[in-house]
C-alpha cells in the first residue's frame, strides 16, 4: 500500500496524527525505561490522571466545536473540588457532588451567556472567569480545612464519586471510578456529536456561524449549552479528583485549563472551530500524561515537564498543520 | 467641545474614566489607607512595569495576535540577568537577557506567521517553554546579586532613582513616548495598524505582514525582558515563580486600556493607565487588609466589566467591532 | 493606437492550487494605453489571472514579461513598485485607518525630523483631500475621517483616486461596479476611460459583457481556467461574444476544425 492511501483516511479522521504520536510514544517509553515505565502500577497511574484531566478535556474540546475557547475549567474544577468537599461531610456526599456539579455548570452559564449575549471573545470572559474563580478559591481555602477523613469515606457514594481500585487483577492495581465516568462521558457525548443533531449544529456553528444562523440554528444557544456541558465536565472531573484525593487546596486545578486545551490541540482539534475529535482528545490527553509518568519513573527533574509540554504544544500544532496540508494535496 | 468629542472617540477613553472612577472610589472608601506615600511609590512602581509589558502587549493585540507568553519571558530574561552576572558582568548579562527575551519573541514570531498557527497554541507553548527552561536552568533557586553588582552604575541606571523619581516610571513614560510615536507617527505603525485592521487589504497594498507580525512579537518579549531586568536592578531579591500570571496582568491591562482583539484598534496610553488600574487595585485591597488572593478575583471582574464597557464605547462611537 | 510592443506578456501560463488545474496554459498580451475587458463566468480563472499579474499567487510553470523584461518574482509589493494598481471588490482599504493613512498605505511619504523618519501627514492629508473632491465623495467627508464612514462607491472612488495618484502604468479593476448604485457605476466607467485616455493599460474585470463592451477596446473571454476568446470589440458585436461564453468555447473549437 502507498502512502497516498493513507490520505484520504488522515482527511477524513484528524485524530490519526495523535494516535501515531501515542504508538511512538509508547513504544519508546517501554524500550527506554527498563520496565519502570511499562508496570502495571504506572499504568494505572495514568490512567487515573487521564480519567480527571480526560473529563475536562472533552468539554474544552466541545467548546473549542464551536469555535470558542475556555480557559477557566481550572478554576471551575478546583471550586467544584472545595464545594464538593465541604459539602460532603457536611450534608451527604451524593448531595454535595450534584451541588459541586451544579456549581461547574452556572459558571459554564456565567462564560456562555457573556459571550453570547455581549458578543465579548471568549478568550477575554474565560480569562477573567478564570482569575474570578481562582481568587475565590484561594480566599475560601485560607483558614478552613477542605478533606474528609479516610475512615469517613466507606460509603458508596464515596466509591461511586472517585473510589479506587476497579478492576482489580493479579498486580495490576485497578483503575479509578473516574475512569468509568470518562468512558460514559465519552460514549455519550460522542453519540450527541455524530447522531444527534445537536452535534451537527454544534459543529455548523464552529465551521461557519454566519451560515448555520442563515439555516436556522440558534448559534447562541448552541455556544451557551457547549459552555455548560464544558463547566459540568470540569466540575465533575473536580469532585472525582477531591473524592480521590479526599482533600483540595486553592490551587487545585492550576494549569490544567492549559493541559486540556493542549490536550485538544494534540487530537487534532481545530481551534477556528468546526472541526474535533473527541477520542483524539482523549488520546491527547494519555499522552501528556504519559510523558509526565515518563519523567517521573526515568527520575528527571520534573521541571522539564513543563518545557516539554511547551514544545509538545507548538510541534503538534505544527505537526498537525503539516499532516493536513500533505492530506489535502491530491 | 470637538476636542472633548474627540477624545471620548478614542481607543483609551475608557480607562480614563476608568481611572477617575477609582481614584474617586479609593479617596472615598480608604482616603488614610491610599493616599499614603508607601502604597503610592509601590503602585508606581508596579504600575511602571506592568506597564511596560501591557505597552508590548497592546502592540500585539493591536496587530490581531496574542501574546501569552510575556509572564514567562519577563521572568526568564530577569532571572538570565541575574545568573550571567557573575560570568558576563552587568552590561554583558544585560545584553545577554535582552537578547535572549528578543530570540523568544522571535521564535514565536516565525511560528506563528511562516508556520500559520494561531498564536494563542504558540504563545501558550512558550509560556510552559520558557518557564519550564527558568525551573531546569536554575534548578529552583536563584543566587542573589552581589552587592558590587547592586552598585554598578547601569543597574542603579535601570533600578535606582533619578530626581525622586524611580528610574522604573522614567523608563516606561520613556518607552511609552517612543512606542506611541512609532505607532502613530511612521511607516511601520501605519502598516501595524493596517495588519491589525485588516491583514488582506494592507497586504495588497504592498504591506509585509509578515515581517510587521514578526517584529512586534519580537518588541512585545522585548519589552518583557526589559521589565524582568528593571524590576531585579531595583530588588534583586527573587523567585523562579517571578512573572507568574504577569501575562494575565498584561492583558487585563491592554483590554482595560482599550485594545480591540478584533484588532486595529488600541492605545498605549490606555495601557499603561490599565496597568495604573490592575495595579492600584493590588495595593487598595492590601490596604484594606484583605487576603491578596482577592486581588486575582478582582483583576477578572474589571476585566470582564472593561472589556464590555470598552466594547459599547466602541460601538457609540461608531466602530463596527 | 496601442503600442506594438506589448506592456504585459504572459506566455503559456499555468497554476496549480493542490491538485486544482486554475490557469490552463494561457497566454495573452496587453499594450499600454489600451482598455481589455476580462470576461468570464464565475470561477472561469479570470480573477486568478490578475493575481498572478499583481504578484499575489505566483504561477507554477510558464512566463510573465513585463516591459519586455521576464518576471522573476512575485509580491504584492513589487508589482506595486513597478506600477501595477489592482482595484479588488472588497480589498484594499483598512476600515480602522483614515482615508489619508489608506491613501499612502505601503508607500507612505515620510519627512526627517531630527533624523527619524516620521510620516509626512501634511503631505498624506493634501493629496487624499484633492482625491475626495475631485471624485465627488461627500462634502462633510474629510481626509481624516476613518474609512468606516464610507459607502461603497466612495470606497471605489478613493481606491481608483490611488491609482490616479501614483502614475501607474497598469491599472486592473476587478468587477469595480459590483454593488454600486446606477449613478456610481456610471461614475467610475467614466474614470476607467480616463484612465485609459492618459496611457495606462487598463485591465477591466467582469462578468457583464454588454456593460464592458462599450468601454473596451477589447475583449479577453476566459472559461474554466482557459481563454477561448481575443477580439477587439470592434470585429465582435457584444452578442456574438456573449454567444462565446454561453456556448464555453465550443463555438471556437467548431469554427477551427
Amino acid at each position: 500500500m502507498s502512502l497516498a492511501a493513507l490520505k484520504p483516511i488522515i482527511r477524513k479522521h484528524s485524530e490519526i496524527g495523535i494516535f501515531l504520536v501515542a504508538v511512538f510514544l509508547v513504544l519508546f517509553f517501554v524500550a527506554t525505561s527498563e520496565g519502570r515505565w511499562n508496570n502495571a502500577y504506572n499504568i494505572s497511574t495514568i490512567l487515573q490522571v487521564t480519567a480527571t484531566l480526560g473529563l475536562m478535556t472533552l468539554g474544552v474540546a466541545l467548546v473549542i466545536g464551536t469555535g470558542e475557547i475556555d480557559i477557566s475549567v481550572g478554576s471551575t474544577f478546583g471550586m467544584a473540588a472545595l464545594i464538593y468537599l465541604f459539602l460532603a461531610v457536611r450534608v451527604d456526599p451524593a448531595m454535595a457532588a450534584f451541588a459541586a456539579v451544579a456549581a461547574g455548570a452556572a459558571i459554564g452559564a456565567f462564560n456562555g451567556l457573556l459571550v453570547t449575549r455581549t458578543g465579548t471573545p471568549s478568550l477575554i470572559v474565560t480569562l477573567g472567569s478564570l482569575m474570578i474563580f481562582r481568587g475565590l478559591a484561594i480566599a475560601l481555602t485560607s483558614g478552613f480545612a477542605f478533606s474528609v477523613p479516610y475512615k469517613d469515606r466507606g460509603a458508596l457514594s464515596y466509591f461511586i464519586l472517585g473510589g479506587d481500585n476497579l478492576f482489580r487483577i493479579g498486580t495490576f492495581p485497578g483503575v479509578n471510578t473516574g475512569f468509568l465516568w470518562l468512558i460514559a462521558g465519552l460514549v455519550i457525548l460522542s453519540i450527541a456529536l455524530k447522531l444527534m443533531p445537536f452535534g451537527n449544529h454544534l459543529l455548523a456553528a464552529g465551521g461557519s456561524a454566519a451560515s448555520a444562523h442563515s439555516r436556522g440554528v440558534r448559534v447562541d444557544r448552541v455556544k451557551l449549552r457547549a459552555f455548560i456541558i464544558c463547566g459540568v465536565l470540569a466540575g465533575l472531573a473536580g469532585v472525582l479528583e477531591a473524592g480521590k484525593l479526599g482533600s483540595a487546596d486553592g490551587s487545585m486545578g492550576r494549569m490544567m485549563e492549559l493541559q486540556a486545551t493542549a490536550s485538544c490541540v494534540l487530537g487534532g482539534c481545530l481551534l477556528a472551530g468546526g472541526r474535533i475529535s473527541l477520542v483524539g482528545a482523549l488520546m491527547g490527553t494519555f499522552v501528556l500524561s504519559s510523558i509526565q509518568s515518563y519523567l517521573v519513573v526515568r527520575a528527571i527533574p520534573p521541571q522539564w515537564f513543563i518545557v516539554l509540554l511547551g514544545l509538545i504544544v507548538v510541534l503538534a500544532a505544527l505537526g498537525d498543520r503539516k499532516l493536513r496540508q500533505w492530506a489535502l494535496k491530491r | 467641545m470637538t476636542f472633548l468629542r474627540q477624545l471620548a472617540k478614542s481607543a483609551g477613553f475608557g480607562s480614563v474614566v476608568g481611572v477617575g472612577v477609582m481614584l474617586i472610589a479609593f479617596t472615598l472608601i480608604d482616603f488614610s489607607g491610599w493616599w499614603t506615600a508607601r502604597t503610592l511609590s509601590n503602585v508606581i512602581h508596579f504600575t511602571s512595569i506592568l506597564g511596560l509589558i501591557a505597552i508590548g502587549q497592546a502592540l500585539v493585540i493591536i496587530s490581531k495576535e496574542i501574546d501569552l507568553s510575556v509572564g514567562s519571558v519577563y521572568g526568564l530574561a530577569g532571572i538570565a540577568f541575574i545568573t550571567l552576572e557573575p560570568s558576563l558582568g552587568v552590561p554583558g548579562s544585560m545584553a545577554a537577557a535582552l537578547a535572549i527575551a528578543a530570540l523568544c519573541g522571535l521564535a514565536q514570531g516565525i511560528l506563528v506567521v511562516w508556520g500559520g498557527l494561531p498564536s494563542m497554541i504558540v504563545t501558550l507553548g512558550g509560556l510552559f517553554t520558557f518557564r519550564g527552561v527558568i525551573y531546569v536552568w536554575t534548578g529552583g533557586s536563584v543566587r542573589n546579586f552581589s552587592t558590587d553588582a547592586r552598585e554598578h552604575w547601569l543597574t542603579r541606571l535601570f533600578g535606582g532613582e533619578f530626581l525622586g523619581f524611580e528610574n522604573a516610571l522614567l523608563w516606561m513614560l520613556l518607552m511609552l513616548a517612543v512606542l506611541s510615536v512609532v505607532l502613530k507617527l511612521t511607516r511601520f505603525g501605519n502598516h501595524l495598524l493596517a495588519t491589525g485592521g485588516s491583514a488582506e487589504s494592507a497586504e495588497s497594498r504592498g504591506v509585509r505582514i509578515d515581517r510587521v507580525k514578526i517584529a512586534t512579537f519580537v518588541i512585545c518579549s522585548l519589552m518583557a525582558g526589559f521589565a524582568g531586568i528593571i524590576t531585579l536592578a531595583d530588588r534583586p531579591q527573587t523567585h523562579v515563580t517571578i512573572g507568574d500570571l504577569l501575562e494575565l496582568e498584561a492583558i487585563s491591562a491592554a483590554v482595560i486600556g482599550g485594545c480591540l482583539l478584533s484588532g486595529g484598534r488600541g492605545s498605549l496610553i490606555g495601557a499603561v493607565l490599565g496597568a495604573f488600574i490592575v495595579t492600584s487595585f493590588r495595593y487598595e485591597l492590601i490596604a484594606l487588609g484583605a487576603p491578596s488572593s482577592w486581588f486575582i478575583t478582582f483583576v477578572g471582574i474589571v476585566l470582564i466589566v472593561a472589556v464590555i464597557f470598552n466594547q459599547k464605547l466602541a460601538r457609540w462611537a461608531g466602530h463596527n467591532v | 493606437m496601442p503600442d506594438a510592443k506589448p506592456l504585459i506578456q504572459v506566455k503559456n501560463l499555468n497554476l496549480y492550487f493542490g491538485n486544482f488545474h486554475a490557469l490552463k496554459n494561457v497566454s495573452v498580451d496587453f499594450h499600454a494605453g489600451e482598455l481589455v475587458g476580462l470576461v468570464g463566468d464565475n470561477g472561469a480563472g479570470k480573477t486568478t489571472l490578475i493575481r498572478v499579474l499583481c504578484g499575489i499567487h505566483k504561477p507554477t510553470d510558464g512566463e510573465v514579461y513585463f516591459d519586455g523584461k521576464l518576471v522573476k518574482e512575485f509580491h504584492p509589493k513589487l508589482a506595486i513598485d513597478q506600477g501595477i494598481e489592482t482595484i479588488q471588490q472588497s480589498v484594499g482599504l483598512c476600515d480602522n485607518l483614515s482615508i489619508a493613512r489608506n491613501f499612502y498605505l505601503g508607500r507612505e511619504p515620510v519627512r526627517k525630523v531630527l533624523g527619524i523618519p516620521l510620516l509626512d501627514f501634511a503631505k498624506m492629508r493634501g493629496e487624499a483631500t484633492k482625491v475626495i473632491r475631485a471624485f465627488g465623495l461627500r462634502d462633510n467627508v474629510s481626509a481624516d475621517d476613518e474609512v468606516e464612514r464610507l459607502s461603497g462607491g466612495e470606497r471605489q472612488s478613493v481606491k481608483i483616486g490611488r491609482a490616479v495618484e501614483f502614475k501607474n502604468r497598469v491599472v486592473i479593476m476587478d468587477e469595480p461596479t459590483n454593488h454600486l448604485s446606477v449613478r456610481e457605476r456610471e461614475h467610475v466607467n467614466e474614470l476607467a476611460l480616463q484612465l485609459r485616455n492618459q496611457g495606462l493599460l487598463v485591465i477591466y474585470i467582469t462578468h457583464d459583457i454588454f456593460q464592458v463592451h462599450k468601454l473596451a477596446d477589447r475583449i479577453v473571454i476566459m472559461e474554466n481556467g482557459e481563454k477561448i476568446e481575443d477580439a477587439s470589440t470592434d470585429k465582435m458585436s457584444a452578442e456574438a461574444l456573449e454567444e462565446v461564453i454561453r456556448q464555453g468555447g465550443r463555438v471556437v473549437e467548431k469554427m477551427e476544425s
